[in-house]
């Protein structure tokens, strides 16, 4: 089991929620922290499309009413053990959009969250940095 | 059990079916990814990446969708790794392993072949998601599309070994490449050049490599009829797709170009041209974007199909 273990922790795939996010931080996500440039592929991250594949799910936006059922069901479709990287302050605190009506955020009411990586949005930097963290994580539960 | 019966099991769980094809085809998997990182100028995953995430996938939980046949879902890819791993223990490697005549000939491998496209389309319509419907029929299309190519191919080197050697036809993998042993390559005749570029357009499509990936495309439909599993069943649809990829590039080897010294040497020959066919693919799926269902098909239907054609007309015409 140690072995496998050990094996785990250097195959953390990634999946993206975006939780009624403006955008700003998923392009930062998809088309920066994605894009040969800044290759989190070294540390053995993949993108994968199915939230039943992912090891670690990164999560952005702030939570909005119409999107959180939803949030919440695709959230439990990733298979244990997992660990959830809330990307931006909006998950965290609501940011520009906080006291709006429309938002049901702070994400971690509802989601344990592992870590958080502020910024409106974060650099591309910060965001790995901020998966490196989480691979540190995932590999004290894998 | 007899000797002969023992020696044609290990042949398929050890060497080369079963483990032997799913350690190579993974570290293949490995060099292919690192390889087009390079070609993207990023570093890329170490070269075991491939064998850490199917270690990884066994930590998993499995889920099982409520809208899936269970049995079926769970099956599925037992289904298609116990066919390839029987395939992989039919490819010769010249000089160093000759398969058990047991297992049968080319035909029977042939329909082997085949086997993990129907388990794709098994596991994409049991799943119950409508990504793995839209993926089930997408891998039908381009199976459809594919098949009559690469019959055409397979059908013209027996024909054309089978008149070289003066039978009607040469269903015998191993005859095949003790004739070419003999007589040189097929590589080098121009006559089967149809047949060898036929093979060629096969690998992509049958292997799920851009321009091909259509079935598994994972930024539209979400890897298709992959998309409900998790854990160990995803890990056995990884090891299936990795030995499929060895028994398509070993039975390509085997048909055109199986020429290697005897002895250890020779499998050395074997996985270095394994390693050439899997750069030049991963050249292609760096370079090529994805093409839709329809293009694809149509593509298979004309130029492949084509070349299938003109291959069996110059085996036809050698008699």
């Amino acid at each position: 089991m140690d072995f496998l273990s050990k094996a785990a922790r250097k195959s953390p795939w990634l999946y993206r929620i975006n939780a009624g996010s403006c955008n700003g931080c998923d392009v930062e996500l998809a088309t920066t922290a994605c894009i040969p440039r800044y290759d989190v592929e070294r540390l053995g991250c993949q993108y994968c499309g199915s939230p039943k594949h992912a090891d670690i799910v990164l999560i952005t936006g702030p939570l909005t009413a119409r999107v959180k059922d939803k949030v919440l069901r695709v959230y439990d479709e990733i298979p244990d053990p997992k660990v959830t990287v809330a990307i931006g302050v909006c998950p965290i605190s609501g940011g520009v959009f906080r006291e709006s009506y429309a938002i049901e955020g702070p994400i971690d009411r509802y989601l344990p969250v592992d870590v958080n990586v502020p910024g409106c949005p974060p650099r591309p930097q910060a965001i790995i940095e901020g998966i490196a963290k989480a691979i540190e994580i995932w590999a004290k539960r894998a | 059990m007899t000797t002969e019966t023992l020696w044609t099991l290990a042949t398929v769980l050890v060497f080369p079916g079963g483990l032997f094809a799913l350690v190579l085809g993974l570290a293949l998997k490995g060099v292919e990814r690192r390889a087009i990182a390079r070609l993207q100028r990023r570093i890329g995953p170490p070269l075991v990446q491939p064998f850490y995430d199917l270690l990884k996938l066994m930590r998993k939980r499995t889920l099982i969708p409520d809208t899936a046949n269970a049995f079926v879902f769970l099956a599925v890819p037992v289904a298609g790794l116990a066919s390839m791993a029987v395939a992989a223990g039919m490819i010769p490697i010249a000089g160093f392993f000759e398969p058990s005549p047991l297992l049968g000939n080319l035909v029977v491998l042939f329909y082997l072949i085949s086997i993990p496209a129907v388990s794709l389309m098994l596991a994409g319509s049991a799943s119950g998601s409508p990504y793995g419907a839209i993926g089930f029929s997408r891998e039908m299309a381009i199976v459809l599309a594919y098949e009559g190519p690469i019959l055409l191919s397979l059908v013209s080197v027996a024909l054309y070994a089978g008149a070289l050697t003066g039978q009607p036809v040469l269903l015998n993998l191993t005859e095949i490449v003790r004739y070419q042993q003999q007589h040189g390559a097929f590589l080098f005749d121009p006559w089967m050049w149809p047949a060898l570029l036929t093979y060629l357009c096969f690998i992509p499509a049958n292997l799920g490599i851009a321009p091909f990936d259509i079935p598994e495309a994972e930024s539209e439909i979400l890897e298709g009829p992959l998309v409900e599993y998790s854990g160990p069943p995803l890990g056995l649809m990884k090891m299936m797709s990795v030995t499929k990829a060895v028994v398509v590039l070993g039975l390509g080897i085997a048909l055109f170009f199986p020429n290697g010294p005897a002895g250890l040497a020779g499998l050395l020959v074997f996985i270095i041209k394994c390693l050439v066919l899997v750069l030049a693919v991963s050249l292609l799926k760096a370079a090529v974007g994805r093409m839709r269902i329809d293009q694809a098909v149509l593509f298979y239907l004309k130029w492949p199909e084509l070349l299938g054609f003109a291959g069996l007309a110059l085996a036809i015409a050698r008699f």
